[in-house]
């Protein structure tokens, strides 16, 4: 029972994270249409800002605020040198950010070397669950996810700049014409998805090994829980990360964690081939 | 574009290709004199390379012409490149006696496609993947092929398989072994040289037109009544021959098969090598995975880590300005007529 | 109010228009027609910056409009209902129409009540999707969409294309209403000669990208000629 339960607590914690990952790259490509490859990197920016900040002095949390500010930032530029000029040509915006990740990643190994770095838990203390110790940080992280797929989903369903955005996504050539500017929405955007990245690497820091090639780790599960999920929906990548992350979690505990990745990414590519729609897709239409 | 006007495109190449012609003179009358002016290292080298620029050409058909952005080419080298071993080794049951490389390149080519055929079926036909989906799907086989490749302990795990011989003449294995740089050059350049005259064949060909035609518009293409999915396979097996064989080459010159062969930054590297020199003439491709390589072999040691970043930088920088490639963007330079054509060096939409 | 002179504008490797100059004036309703591919459409498209002008000058209230962006078209007063409506169908109705007030200066959250005075039938339907509506209806809401943001220029392309004939009289007698209270100028691309004949006072005829003739609508009713000349196939 207790085992039970700290598997469901382990799986919710690799769901959540996916998730905070997922989100970003979701909104940009519902939005502008871009596959953001370089999302990972940004993840790692947001990983290294906290490394930065804590080497500078400054606490975790700090960092943690900073992350998100830096890298959405980060996501402003890249927007404004790369990705505006490209959205238009589909595939070449995997290539460009693709190539944008090469870049950062190796700049980060100029930067910070390529070794590793570890980032201690800001919240050491452990809870008990049913008599067995968990990570009070873990649950921490937990409450962080949920806390930004509120706030993401009220901020496309419940605000004026949501309605705006969503109407792009929906007709981007007649929102443009009821004067919606359809630019700045592509740049905060790129932003908001950019800094949500830097903010789940920040998030995450504390309990993975901190190294420049950290964000692809995340980057494969999180696009084939939008795909499996469904890119057109903003739910989609929270049930997609809910099957990635739920089969993984499980795979993992009955036989390996590299029985698990093959079965989960095999899994995952019959699911995307047979509903392209994505699990949203099908079950909510739309 | 329609199949109508690509068709139409096609007539109006038929000026250009006499400068064509002769930009192809160039490169490959420079590359069969190469080994006359270099040393025996260099000569090597360039051999390996052009393993690499086989591999290129692979991609630059399906993404090129197809429109398919394989994240995933590498499984198909990787492939053809372990046939390759498993067979001149020895090591595959039942032919133990016979570590033939006629065998092992046909294994080699014949393996990949053969996989690359039912990958196909399963990802063309019906609803279909296109795009990013087909990307990212890729991408996650170059994964997980990895890591098969890595826990398989048959074709060596994480080490792989060392001591693959090279080329080796007699019909079953035990004949005439090519060792010395210059005559694996030129049979490396005469089966790189042969490939190409066939894919140039190809995409000159009716075939070609309707590629590209799908890679425009694939809905429309349908319309006119082709079977776009029978296309993209066909064209996707053949790449993953050539790939194959690709892999087959390059562990006979190295002399050994790991998973990174098989892996995702392969697969990544040559996307790298066919955006830069050029996706839509295999030429280009062809002769961009050599220029990397080389500028590579050159810089990489004097920049450091610093190289990875101008690469990266200079990647993305092509993609937004050349979409073409940089060589694509000479060679369309070179022998385009004043016009902007519409054809096989069209800008990729 | 609008002036286009020579204008030139088209798709990749095919020019639409070729040196078109219109003139509309304020508070007018003026009608575009032309037999199919003549470049109405077209015209529409590139007064509200969505297809690139290659050469010409489009002036609205003083301004220069060729090359800006359809957003900022909006902004300075232009609103468009397009051939086919596009609304968002999986919105609601409220929320189509507050779609075309986000991008206003203030971005009024409401909709304001008026905006339901010429269309009642969006009132009752307030919260339904859009695409479940009618034709009909969604080409009311599309006109309304355009309107709450209280534009100087409308542009209606084929507002009466695949809608009922009852309904198409209806929505002609509803803009007419809209048009001379509010003093909006219209432009309106129409096949349906009786809607044109309802609501313009002058009509252009365009013939391969260009204007090929002007009359007032006075003139057209006198004289079937003129129409068989121009819309004939």
């Amino acid at each position: 029972m207790e085992q039970l339960f700290i598997l469901t607590l382990d799986a919710s914690n690799f769901i959540l994270a996916i998730i905070l990952v997922a989100m970003g790259l979701v909104i940009i490509f519902g939005l502008m249409n871009v596959i953001n490859m370089a999302h990972g990197e940004l993840f790692l920016l947001g990983a290294y800002t906290v490394v930065m900040v804590e080497r500078l002095g400054g606490s975790y949390w700090l960092g943690l605020v900073l992350a998100p500010l830096a890298v959405g930032l980060v996501g402003l530029i890249v927007e404004e040198l790369v990705v505006r000029h490209v959205y238009h040509r589909f595939l070449d915006t995997i290539l460009a950010t693709w190539g944008l990740s090469i870049a950062i990643k190796q700049a980060v190994v100029v930067a910070f070397g390529p070794a590793s770095h570890t980032v201690s838990s800001p919240i050491a203390a452990s809870i008990e669950i049913f008599g067995a110790p968990y990570p009070a940080y873990r649950l921490f992280i937990m409450a962080v996810a949920l806390l930004v797929i509120a706030v993401t989903f009220w901020l496309f369903f419940r605000t004026a700049f949501g309605l705006a955005a969503r109407g792009v996504i929906a007709n981007r050539d007649m929102a443009a014409c009821l004067g919606i500017n359809t630019r700045r929405l592509d740049r905060a955007t790129f932003a908001y998805g950019a800094a949500l990245a830097g903010l789940a690497g920040a998030v995450m820091a504390p309990i993975m090994s901190v190294d420049p090639q950290m964000g692809l780790g995340f980057l494969i599960p999180a696009f084939l829980s939008i795909l499996v999920g469904g890119a057109g929906h903003l739910a989609g990548p929270l049930l997609g990360a809910a099957a990635i992350g739920g089969t993984d979690t499980l795979a993992a505990n009955l036989w390996s964690p590299v029985v698990a990745q093959i079965v989960v990414f095999t899994m995952a590519i019959v699911v995307i081939r047979l509903f392209p729609r994505g699990l949203a897709g099908r079950w909510f239409g739309g | 574009m329609v199949a109508g006007s690509s068709l139409g495109a096609f007539a109006m190449t038929s000026r250009a290709p006499s400068r064509l012609l002769l930009v192809n003179l160039a490169v490959w009358g420079a590359l069969a004199l190469a080994p006359l002016g270099l040393g025996a290292w260099q000569v090597g080298q360039l051999a390996q390379y052009f393993t690499y620029g086989l591999f290129a050409m692979s991609l630059a058909l399906i993404w090129g012409h197809c429109g398919l952005l394989c994240f995933g080419q590498a499984v198909f080298f990787g492939i053809g490149g372990y046939a390759m071993s498993l067979v001149t080794l020895g090591m595959v049951p039942g032919l133990e006696a016979a570590p033939s490389s006629y065998l092992g390149v046909l294994c080699a080519v014949l393996l990949p496609a053969g996989f690359a055929n039912l990958l196909g079926r399963f990802l063309f036909y019906g609803k279909g993947l296109q795009g990013a989906y087909f990307a990212i799907v890729t991408l996650a086989i170059a994964v997980v092929a990895e890591r098969l490749a890595i826990n398989w302990a048959y074709i060596g795990g994480l080490n792989g398989l060392m001591n693959v011989p090279p080329m080796n003449l007699g019909l079953l294995g035990g004949g005439t072994e090519i060792w010395d740089s210059v005559p694996v050059y030129y049979l490396t350049l005469a089966l790189v040289f042969a490939v190409y005259l066939l894919l140039e064949a190809l995409t000159r060909s009716r075939y070609g037109i309707v590629l590209r035609a799908i890679r425009d518009n694939q809905d429309r293409t349908g319309y006119f009544g082709y079977d776009t999915a029978g296309y993209k396979l066909t064209a996707f097996t053949l790449g993953a021959g050539v790939a194959g064989l690709a892999g087959a080459l390059f562990v006979t010159q190295f002399n050994f098969a790991s998973p990174p062969l098989i892996g995702f930054t392969l697969s990544t590297e040559v996307l790298i090598w066919v955006a830069l020199g050029g996706r839509t003439l295999p030429l280009a491709a062809f002769l961009g995975a050599i220029l990397v390589r080389s500028v590579e072999n050159v810089l990489s040691e004097t920049l450091g880590t610093y190289w990875l970043l101008a690469l990266g930088l200079l990647f993305v920088l092509s993609v937004v300005l050349f979409p073409r490639g940089l060589i694509g963007e000479i060679i369309h330079r070179l022998t385009a007529p004043r016009r902007g054509v519409v054809g096989r060096n069209a800008k990729p939409p | 109010m609008l002036s286009v002179a020579g204008l030139e504008a088209g798709y990749r490797g095919s020019r639409v228009l070729n040196g078109l100059d219109l003139e509309v004036a304020e508070g007018t309703v003026a009608a575009l027609l032309g037999r199919n591919g003549m470049g109405k459409t077209t015209l529409m498209r590139a007064l509200m910056g969505l297809v690139t002008v290659s050469a010409g000058r489009i002036v609205f209230r003083g301004r220069d409009t060729a090359g800006l962006r359809p957003y900022t078209i909006a902004k300075l007063g232009i609103a468009y209902v397009p051939q086919g409506r596009e609304i968002f169908a999986d919105f609601t109705v409220e929320e189509n129409l507050r779609l075309g007030l986000v991008g206003r200066p203030g971005g009024a959250r409401r909709v304001p009540a008026a905006a339901y005075r010429h269309f009642p039938v969006l009132a009752e339907r307030r919260g339904q999707r859009a695409g479940t509506l009618s034709g009909g209806e969604q080409q009311q809401l599309a006109i309304a969409r355009a309107l709450v943001g209280q534009p100087r220029l409308l542009l209606l392309d084929e507002p009466s294309e695949g809608i009922q004939p009852s309904i198409v009289l209806q929505i002609a007698a509803s803009l007419k209403q809209i048009a001379a209270e509010e003093g909006l100028t219209v432009l309106l691309v129409e096949q349906n000669v009786e809607m044109v004949l309802s609501l313009a006072a002058d009509c252009a005829f365009i013939e391969n990208g260009r204007v090929a003739a002007r009359h007032a609508a006075a003139e057209l009713r006198g004289d079937a000629a003129i129409l068989h000349r121009y819309l004939a196939v």
